[in-house]
This record gives structure tokens, C-alpha cells and sequence, in this order.
């Protein structure tokens, strides 16, 4: 078809449109509305015969009618003086002897979505509440929540309200949800939808006439009501022990989260429902679809970090197939990881081995990585396999096992010996930062266990001007320094050539100032830098698995079936907090986390900041100056209160960060400039009792993770955490606003 | 719930959109695309992608992604079913669910999406009752309408929707009264090289096909109920009838449905059908290797297998292959080294074999992986767990219905031989 611009599309439609020939041909007529139809759903603009199709919806062909409403739903709101035309059509449709006109015409004005049709569509709804087609009454109920989305935030109708909760009992099942959807919509503000006692028992009534989606969303909504006895709740349960077998793998997840959440009191019972699911998930775990595989898995995640044994008889159900998509391999490979005991672990690891050859990388050091998380427990079995896939030579491989040692050797100190005979001759193979930052950090703190490690460092000290990451010369530096501790004679030579390179030759400042300062701590002598250097080799206690029994099910109950275990708990935190930043108004999904974004209101003023105490108990003075030097002190005298990090994309501009930060009240003492490598930023701020919030930015790349410390002059955890999020928000709002 | 909806091509082209509430900008799409980038495969797109305002979560069917734009916090599996349901509807319309056939059934697709949900809410999804909402297309029907210029939309509102039984519509007539099972049975397995089973489950489902006047009651019974680990059923079946006599006892939906679909894990009730034989190897420093592949029947309880296909993914080095079938055709694409034999069915008189020389590229070293086996196949009137329907019997109608049961079974996951060894 030769490329036509929009505007000889429209003139060509229009001109057939008007054509007497054409509108008194009903099929030619019909032809020309779909070709409009068409070109509309590729994207082009149609707006222009707006008038034309405003003539056309009035016809008795209920499929011409369908087109002409499909088409000025989507243009309305670019047309509205035209689109009022059109409601005169579409209010005689309302009261069509035919229901499925009625219906249809009630569902287009409703989705007009243009300013001044409420008026209009008020009288038709509140008619359409009472049309005795469930058809129409399913689409006036949802026409409701349209409407009160039209007013923006007006007050709530309390007699459309009250209307909507005697629909409830409805004899048509949708119209039913329907109602549970528009009030949930309409009461946004105050809570949502009221599930009390008559209430909840009419839908646990009702349930079995649900189509699948009524059921899951109907039981979504019962998890807001509370039994009054414990009869009533074993009751209950009674009534839903069904939808634990339903062919629908969102009506059994969607069950199985209000047993948990109902029996939150009787462990045993979560228990028992885990069991009876695990059919049902295993069977979604290898469902056709493999987007339903994927949120299967990351369930059976979740349920193992509480219950480590549950799904350990089957394991094989886990084993990846070649043809299965990424994502999947790599959640398979996690639960595998979590599932082991000592009854599987041997084929277990044999599965895990063969994984480790695949010709996806990716896939492979994945593997390799859950090798070693098994390895905190089964430490001799993978350290030889592990071992024996060095001798592969493979360059992806080698980087990411010697990692797997270097966190494994501080974990598993008894693992020490066999990992330094593993050691030699990696370094042939390891070319990426990650990989030598770990060989180098291995060879610094064993070094004297490893009997060419001066030598294999030596080569490194070699080819130090040709290294390209700073980050591999620090860590060459430090652990030239510890093995220089225990083997002085062979490493003498190399550290002073490192140390000379560094101090006179080295372009990257962090690194030339670690020179410096190892260079300053070696002629105050050789105690002290022992006693600065020899820190402990390993700390085994953070090797031993948490404790199960401190993460009881409840504490993940209510983030069962949501995206919370596909994305993993913390960073899901930090998602929904940049959504949560940038969305206001009726869209506000929780209205808990945005208790402190009052101050980032830009016509901030004076008494924005003194609402603050309300919120978060916090208030920041506005005017607090620190001077450099006093800030340095502080901050070098104070532990870090709390350190985590937050999305963000691209570079960072300064300016905007600081005039952000300015507003709600937080000082910016120091700042790296614009496209720095790595980029800080030192902030201060005080609160009305004068305790200081000191603070450190840190963007170690670009598109990576910005890290947050902040330090506390006097220790008091809610105002340091209304602090947090005052500037999470602010990092979240600008994070996004440069993306 | 659902804010929007996308369809998009492999070659990255978004050809349809749908908005139930407010219009989401295209734009929303680049973070799919970015990921796409990501993956490299269009197969490893995650299906949760989340961006600064939305969550997209996706479905990869048939070479398209259907993509939707959830706003507030939703659970992700209600939204993935829902997205394969569209995608059902699609093919139970238009026969295949590809981008020519949306795009030239465009004005239905819209249709559709418009009943199935609003304001962003799932609707009508049930085909039949979508059916007598939106008559799908047939040839016969356009030409037709083209005559007669009547419209595929019903003029009557759909009866089901009025009836106590959301599944079923009040009033139905047929004059042969018919009810058809098929119960379909899928090996998945694992085997490794030496032949022994690492992994073997059977995925039953029966299909039901219910063409019965008026409102029947039926209870199905089977010879072996308790072969069934995990079942899950049709919101049809009397769930406490099962639990207490194991008997399927429900009223059922008109048309086509799917009334079980169950598990048999237990390893030892797994028979597995087929046996194959390969062999590939490659000699040091030489451009060449031997591959060697036959195939025979194991425990097929007496029953032909057919239909049977054999896909091999060869090493990378792999060039070309040289190979001569007993029966049959193979072709190998030297781009992806994917090997494919369709051999047909067994006879047991000669087992069908595959021999040949492969070229490898010159001077790369020898392959260390070992490639992997799919092999798909089919035997009629047999399901392979064992299962039997032993009676039908129907309450509440007078009529005598005809009945008839169907098995078949298919391999599914069915893979010879692991990673790297």
C-alpha cells in the first residue's frame, strides 16, 4: 500500500463520508467508517472527520453504531464542542428497546472523558443503575466510578454510594463485583470499599457463581474483613477450601493469601494450606505459559525462605530445560539453591554442574554463584566442583568462581586451604575488574599459604599502566601491602615500584592518594601498619543460614501474590517508592508512604514546613549553615545511623539536586561537578531540637545505584527515618525526572 | 486494573493499542523495548518490567507480545491469565493469533477487547458467551453479510447472561444430543544420557465438548480415580462430591471446555514410551565427526507412536551435516544449528535411524558441549497413566444423549540427554 500522509487520508475519508451515494449504501457506508476505524489504530489522526462520524452514529446498524462510538471515545477529548453533538445521539441510545444498544451507548458517553459531560451522563446512569438488562446495570455501576473520575476529587455522592452497596445484592454475579470495583474506586480517599460482617458473608454466598476473575478480585477484598470469633473464621475457611483447587492459578493464589492472611494466629494452618497449594503451584510452575511459570516461581521463592524443606522432594520440577527462556533459568536456579538437603544435594549439584558449561554466560556464572550459596553448607562437595571448573580455562567461568572463593574464604574459613591450591594459574584467565579485584584480594589477605602469590602480583604491579580500572590498583595496592606483612623479602622491590608508580605516575586521584597514605603509614612504622592492616580473615558468623524460624510466614503474607516476590522485597521498595514520588492526586496507590512529600510542593513556604511535625515528627530548620570544616568534623567523628541505596538513572545535574534539596531544607555542603567519576555530594541538615543529619551521596558509574549514608548527631530512629524518606523522595522525584 | 494494552511484533512494531481508561502515550513502550535490547533473545524479555509511572507485564504468544499497562498494584498472575485468555480469544476467532490475522480482523479485535473489559476490568471472557455477543467471522458469514449487508454482531442479548448458572446459557436445543471427552495426556520428561529417567510427570487434561438440550446434570466416574495427584477443576464441578466419591458431578457449560486438568508425578506409574539411541562425536584436530541417532519403542503398551519429530540443537562450530535417514526427512539450518527430523511413526520391524557425517568450522577446537534432544510424538486411544472413564450418566433431562470418550497422548517437555554431558 503506497504511504499516504494523514491529511490526504482524512480529506479522501471525508469526502466519501459525505458522499449522498455512499451513506445511502449501508455497506459502502459501513467500508468507509472501518477504514477510518483502521487508520485511527495505527496511529494516525482521524480527528478530522469528527463531524462526518457524529452524523454517521446515527443509524440502526448496531456494528456502524460500535465503530462511531469506538472512534469518539478516543477523539472527545480533543474535540469536545463537537463530541456535545453527539450526546444527543447517544442519550435516545440510552433508552434503545434493544439492551445491548442501551449498554452500549451508556459504556461511550461514560468513556468520553471530556470536560462538562457529567451533567449529561448522570441521569442515564442513575437510569441505567435500574434497567432491568444485567447488562446495562454491569456497565452503569462501573459508569459510576468513570463518572466520579470525571469530577477529578470532588466529595463522594453518598446517595450514589449507598445506591452502589444495595447493588451488591444484585442477582447478577458481574454486576456484583462491578459494584465492589466502582466503590473501590470511588472511596479511594477514605479506605476503599467497607467489607463488614453482612457484607462478607453475602459474597462467601455468592462466590461459587463468580466467573474466575470475580472470585480472585471478591477474595481480594475479603482479606479486609476480620472474623469476630474463631468459629466464624474456621467457617470461612471451610467455605474457601474449594478455591484452593480452582483451575485458575490467580483464584488459588488469591485463596491461598487470605488463608494466610485469616489463619495469621494458627501457624498450623498456614502450614496446611502451604501443602495443599504446593499442587497447584508445581503444576503453575510448568504451566504452558511461561510468564505463569515465572510468578509461580517467584512464589515458590517466597514460601521456601519460611519453609526451607517444602518443596524438597521435588526438586527434579525444578531441573531448566534447554529451551526454556532466561528468566525462568535463573529463577529455577534460586530455588534450587534454596531447596537443597541432605538428600538431594548430590544431584542437585550435578544438575548445577552441568548448567555451569552452558553457552550463555550469564546462565553459567548464575550457576556457579548458587554453587556457591550451597557451599555455605556443603562446603567440601563444591568447593571441588568449583575447583574442577577452573580447569576449563573459560574466562566468564573463571572470574565468577574465584569471586565464589574470595566470598566463600570469608565465610568458611575451613575452606581456606583448599582454596589456595585452586589459586594458581587463574590469573591467565581472569581479564575483567570483578574477577582481578577478587584474585587480588585472595592472594593479599592468603597470600602466605599461596607460594607464587608475589610473583603472580608481581605481574600485575607490571602491568599497572595499562591497567584500566582504578578500582583493580587499589585493591593491588592493599594487598601488596598485607603480603608484604608476611613475606617482606619477596615483595619489598614490587611495593616500592607500585608505590613509586602511584604517588608520581597515576593519573586517578582515589587511587594516588591510597599511595600516598600507604606510602605516609609505612615510614610511621611497620607496627602500625599491622595493626591498621590485619584485620580478621574471615567472620564465619555471617556464614550461618538465618534462621528460618525468624521469618515466619506472616512477615511475607501480605506481599503474597503481589509483585513484591517477583521483584524481591527491598527492591521492590525502592520501585514503588520512585512510582510512589511522581505520582499525586486520585492515582496515590498508597497514601501511608507519602506522609512526608508535603515539602516537596515547589510553591513551598514557611508554614509547608512547620505541617511537617504531623507527619513524621521531624521539622528541619530552615536556615542551617555548616561550615566546611565543621561538617568534616562531625562527620569523621559519627558512625553511619543508616546506609542503603536508591535507583538512578543517567547523569546526575547538580543544580537541580541542590535547588531541589534547598527547598526541603537540606544544605548542600559539598558537591562533585556535573559528569564526575565517582559522583559525592556531602548534605547537612538540622532539625528544631539541633540534632544534624549529615549526609553522603555516592554514584559510583552512570546508570548504576546511588549509595546514601547518613550519620545522626544524637541517636533517635524516627526522625532519623522521617529524614530518609523526606530524601528518598527528593532522590526518587529527581532520579525520574532525568530519566 | 488493566489500563492499556499494546500488541507488539518481533521486529518491534506496535500495531494495535487499546486504552480503558485515560490514553497511555506509546511512548510507555521504550522501557519494553529497552529491556527487549537487553535480552538479546526476543524469548528472555521479562514479563515484569516496571517503570517510573507503570508496571508493564507482558505475554510472548505465537511471536507477538501483548503488553499491558497496570497503574496501581495488582497480582501478577490474575494479569498474566487474563492476558493468555485474550490471546485464546483471538485464536478461537480467527483460527491463529498472528499479527495479519488481528490486522485484518481489526474492527472485531476491537470489539472484543471492548467486551472482555471495562474500565479496565475483565468482563465477558467465557467464549461461548462471548461467541453470541460478537459472531466470529466465518467465509460463508462475510459473504453473506456482503449480500444481505447484516451485521456479525447478535441482535439479541445473550441468554446465558440472565441464567443462575453463569456458565450456561438458560434454553439450549440441540436435536443430536451429544457429550465428547478427550482426555489428553503429555509426558514431561528428562532423560539423561544413559537412558534412565531423571525426571518423568504426565499433565492430563479432559476436554470436554457438551452439546446437550436443556439444563442436563452430569456425573462422570473413572475405573482409577486415585491415580490423580493434583486436579484442578472447572468452576462447573461439585468440589465436596469429588472429595468424598471422587465422581465428577456438574452441570455443564454449552460448547467447548475444559473440565479437568490433573498430575500423576509418582515416578514409577511414568512409562515412558520411547527409547533413543545417539551418539555424536568428534575426533581430535579433524573438521569432521560422526552423528548417530535411532529410535525405538519402550513401553507402548501395544499401541503405534507417531507423529513423531526429533529437534537437535548442535554445537556452535557445527557447519553443515551430512546424514542419511531410514525414513523420513531432516533438515539442518546452519544459522540457528537446529537439526530436525520428522521421522513418522515406528515400525517395530526397522527402527528408524539417522547417520552421517557433521563438518565443523576449520581449526576451532573440538565441541565440549553435548547437545540436547527434543523429540515429540503421539499415540492414539491410549493414556498413558492408565487412566479409564468408566460411566457417564445423566440426571435431570429425558433424552438419551450419545457419549463418547477419546485418548491420546503427546510427549511435552520431552528431553533427551542434559547440559554438558
Amino acid at each position: 500500500m503506497p504511504y499516504l500522509g494523514s491529511e490526504d487520508v482524512v480529506k479522501e475519508l471525508k469526502k466519501a463520508l459525505c458522499n449522498p451515494h455512499v451513506q445511502a449504501d449501508r455497506l459502502r457506508y459501513r467500508n468507509a467508517i472501518q477504514r477510518v476505524i483502521r487508520h485511527m489504530t495505527q496511529g494516525l489522526d482521524m480527528s478530522g472527520v469528527f463531524m462526518e462520524m457524529v452524523k454517521a452514529s446515527a443509524t440502526v446498524d448496531i456494528v456502524q453504531k460500535k465503530l462511531v462510538y469506538l472512534y469518539m471515545c478516543t477523539y472527545a477529548p480533543l474535540k469536545p464542542d463537537l463530541a456535545l453533538l453527539a450526546i444527543n445521539t447517544l442519550c435516545k441510545d440510552c433508552s434503545d428497546p434493544n439492551p445491548m444498544v442501551r449498554g452500549l451507548a451508556l459504556r461511550s458517553m461514560c468513556s468520553l472523558r471530556m470536560p462538562g459531560v457529567q451533567e449529561y451522563i448522570q441521569q442515564p446512569i442513575l437510569n441505567g443503575l435500574r434497567d432491568k438488562a444485567s447488562y446495562v446495570r454491569r456497565v452503569a455501576v462501573l459508569g459510576c466510578a468513570k463518572m466520579h473520575n470525571l469530577h477529578g476529587d470532588s466529595e463522594v455522592d453518598g446517595a450514589l454510594v449507598n445506591e452502589l452497596y444495595s447493588l451488591l445484592r444484585d442477582q447478577d454475579p458481574i454486576v456484583v463485583v462491578n459494584c465492589l470495583r466502582s466503590l473501590e474506586e470511588i472511596l479511594k480517599q477514605e479506605g476503599g470499599v467497607v467489607i463488614n460482617k453482612p457484607i462478607a458473608h453475602h459474597l462467601l454466598n455468592r462466590m461459587p457463581k463468580l466467573d474466575q476473575w470475580g472470585q480472585a478480585e471478591v477474595l481480594n477484598f475479603l482479606l479486609r474483613y476480620e472474623p469476630r470469633s474463631e468459629e466464624e473464621l474456621f467457617d470461612i475457611l471451610n467455605l474457601l477450601d474449594s478455591f484452593l483447587k480452582s483451575s485458575s492459578p490467580g483464584v488459588v493464589m488469591a485463596a491461598t493469601k487470605l488463608f494466610l492472611i485469616l489463619a495469621k494466629k494458627f501457624p498450623h494452618v498456614q502450614t496446611d494450606v502451604l501443602v495443599q497449594v504446593k499442587g497447584p503451584l508445581l503444576a503453575a510452575c510448568s504451566s504452558e505459559s511461561r510468564e505463569l511459570c515465572f510468578a509461580a516461581l517467584c512464589h515458590v521463592r517466597q514460601i521456601l525462605r519460611s519453609l526451607p524443606g517444602h518443596f524438597s522432594s521435588h526438586y527434579k520440577k525444578f531441573f531448566c530445560s534447554y529451551s526454556e527462556p532466561h528468566y525462568i533459568k535463573l529463577q529455577k536456579v534460586e530455588v534450587l539453591c534454596e531447596l537443597v538437603n541432605d538428600e538431594n544435594v548430590q544431584q542437585v549439584l550435578e544438575e548445577l554442574r552441568g548448567y555451569c558449561t552452558d553457552v550463555s554466560a550469564d546462565f553459567a556464572q548464575a550457576a556457579i554463584f548458587a554453587i556457591g550459596g550451597i557451599a555455605r553448607t556443603y562446603t567440601d562437595q563444591c568447593v571441588q566442583i568449583l575447583t574442577e571448573l577452573l580447569g576449563l580455562r573459560q574466562e566468564h567461568i573463571t572470574t565468577v568462581v574465584v569471586q565464589t572463593f574470595r566470598d566463600l574464604v570469608w565465610l568458611c574459613p575451613q575452606c581456606t586451604e583448599a582454596v589456595c591450591q585452586a589459586l594458581p594459574g587463574c590469573e591467565e584467565n581472569i581479564q575483567d575488574s570483578e574477577g582481578k579485584q577478587a584474585l587480588i584480594w585472595l592472594l593479599g589477605v592468603h597470600g602466605e599459604r599461596i607460594p607464587n602469590a608475589p610473583y603472580v602480583l608481581e605481574d600485575f604491579v607490571e602491568n599497572v599502566k595499562s591497567e584500566t580500572f582504578p578500582a583493580v590498583k587499589m585493591e593491588l595496592l592493599t594487598a601488596l601491602l598485607r603480603l608484604f606483612l608476611s613475606r617482606p623479602a619477596e615483595c619489598q622491590d614490587t611495593l616500592g615500584r607500585l608505590l613509586h608508580y602511584c604517588v608520581e605516575e597515576e593519573k586517578d586521584m582515589a587511587v594516588r592518594d591510597r599511595g600516598l597514605f600507604y606510602y605516609r603509614l609505612l615510614l610511621a612504622g611497620i607496627d602500625e601498619v599491622k595493626r591498621i592492616l590485619c584485620s580478621p580473615k574471615s567472620d564465619p558468623s555471617l556464614g550461618l543460614l538465618e534462621d528460618p524460624a525468624e521469618r515466619p510466614v506472616n512477615s511475607w503474607a501480605s506481599d503474597f501474590n503481589t509483585l513484591v516476590p517477583v521483584y524481591g522485597k527491598a527492591r521492590w521498595a525502592s520501585i514503588s517508592k520512585c512510582q510512589g514520588a511522581e505520582r499525586r492526586g486520585p492515582e496515590l496507590p498508597n497514601t501511608a508512604s507519602f506522609a512526608t512529600a508535603g515539602p516537596l510542593i515547589p510553591d513551598e513556604n514557611k508554614e509547608r514546613a512547620q505541617e511537617l511535625p504531623d507527619s513524621g515528627a521531624l521539622m528541619l530548620v530552615p536556615n542551617c549553615q555548616l561550615t566546611a570544616e565543621c561538617f568534616e568534623k562531625t562527620w569523621f567523628s559519627l558512625k553511619v545511623a543508616h546506609q542503603q541505596v536508591c535507583r538512578w538513572r543517567g547523569a546526575v545535574h547538580p543544580d537541580t539536586l541542590q535547588m531541589a534539596l534547598q527547598v526541603v531544607n537540606i544544605q548542600t555542603i559539598a558537591m562533585s561537578r556535573a559528569g564526575a567519576h565517582p559522583w559525592k555530594a556531602y548534605l547537612s541538615a538540622q532539625d528544631d531540637t539541633g540534632c544534624l543529619f549529615l549526609t553522603e551521596l555516592l554514584l559510583e558509574s552512570e546508570n548504576a545505584e546511588m549509595q546514601i549514608s547518613v550519620k545522626q548527631s544524637e541517636p533517635r530512629t524516627e526522625t532519623l527515618n522521617s529524614f530518609i524518606s523526606v530524601l528518598e523522595t527528593v532522590m526518587g522525584t529527581i532520579g525520574d525526572i532525568k530519566s | 486494573m488493566i489500563h492499556s494494552l499494546f500488541l507488539i511484533n518481533c521486529s518491534g512494531d506496535i500495531f494495535l493499542e487499546k486504552h480503558w481508561k485515560s490514553v497511555v502515550s506509546q511512548s510507555v513502550c521504550d522501557y519494553f523495548f529497552e529491556a527487549q535490547e537487553k535480552a538479546a533473545d526476543v524469548e528472555n524479555v521479562p514479563p515484569v518490567i516496571s517503570t517510573p509511572h507503570h508496571y508493564l507485564i507482558s505475554i510472548y504468544r505465537d511471536k507477538l507480545f501483548f503488553v499491558s499497562v497496570i497503574q496501581t498494584e495488582v497480582p501478577p498472575l490474575f494479569v498474566i491469565e487474563f492476558l493468555h485468555r485474550v490471546a485464546d480469544t483471538f485464536q478461537d476467532y480467527f483460527g491463529e493469533c498472528s499479527e495479519a490475522a488481528i490486522k485484518d480482523n481489526v474492527v472485531i479485535v476491537y470489539e472484543l477487547l471492548e467486551e472482555m473489559l471495562d474500565n479496565g476490568f475483565p468482563l465477558a471472557t467465557e467464549s461461548n458467551i462471548l461467541k453470541e455477543l460478537i459472531k466470529p467471522p466465518t467465509i460463508l458469514r462475510s459473504v453473506v453479510n456482503s449480500i444481505t449487508g447484516s451485521s456479525n454482531v447478535g441482535d439479541t442479548l445473550p441468554t446465558g447472561q440472565l441464567s443462575n448458572i453463569p456458565w450456561r446459557r438458560a434454553g439450549v436445543k440441540y436435536t443430536n444430543n451429544e457429550a465428547y471427552f478427550d482426555v489428553v495426556e503429555e509426558i514431561d520428561a528428562i532423560i539423561d544420557k544413559s537412558g534412565s529417567t531423571v525426571f518423568a510427570e504426565i499433565q492430563g487434561v479432559i476436554d470436554a465438548c457438551i452439546k446437550l438440550s436443556g439444563m442436563p446434570d452430569l456425573s462422570l466416574s473413572f475405573m482409577n480415580p486415585r491415580l490423580l495427584d493434583d486436579v484442578s477443576f472447572h468452576p462447573c464441578i461439585r468440589f465436596k462430591r469429588w472429595e468424598s466419591e471422587r465422581v465428577l458431578s456438574f452441570i455443564p457449560p454449552d460448547g467447548n471446555f475444559r473440565l479437568i486438568s490433573y498430575r500423576v508425578s509418582s515416578q514409577n506409574l511414568v512409562a515412558i514410551p520411547v527409547y533413543v539411541k545417539h551418539c555424536i562425536s568428534f575426533k581430535e584436530n579433524s573438521s569432521c565427526g560422526r552423528f548417530d541417532i535411532t529410535i525405538g519403542p519402550k513401553q507402548n503398551m501395544g499401541k503405534t507412536i507417531e507423529g513423531i519429530t526429533v529437534t537437535v540443537h548442535m554445537p556452535k562450530v557445527v557447519l553443515n551435516m551430512n546424514l542419511t535417514p531410514t525414513q523420513g526427512s531432516y533438515t539442518f539450518d546452519p544459522v540457528t544449528k537446529v537439526l530436525t527430523w520428522d521421522v513418522g511413526k515406528i515400525t517395530p520391524q526397522k527402527l528408524p535411524s539417522l547417520k552421517g557425517l557433521v563438518n565443523l568450522q576449520s581449526g576451532a577446537p573440538k565441541p565440549e558441549e553435548n547437545p540436547s534432544l527434543n523429540i515429540q510424538f503421539k499415540i492414539q486411544q491410549l493414556a498413558i497413566s492408565g487412566l479409564k472413564v468408566n460411566r457417564l450418566d445423566m440426571y435431570g433431562e429425558k433424552y438419551k444423549p450419545f457419549k463418547g470418550v477419546k485418548y491420546v497422548t503427546k510427549a511435552g517437555k520431552f528431553q533427551l540427554g542434559r547440559f554438558g554431558r
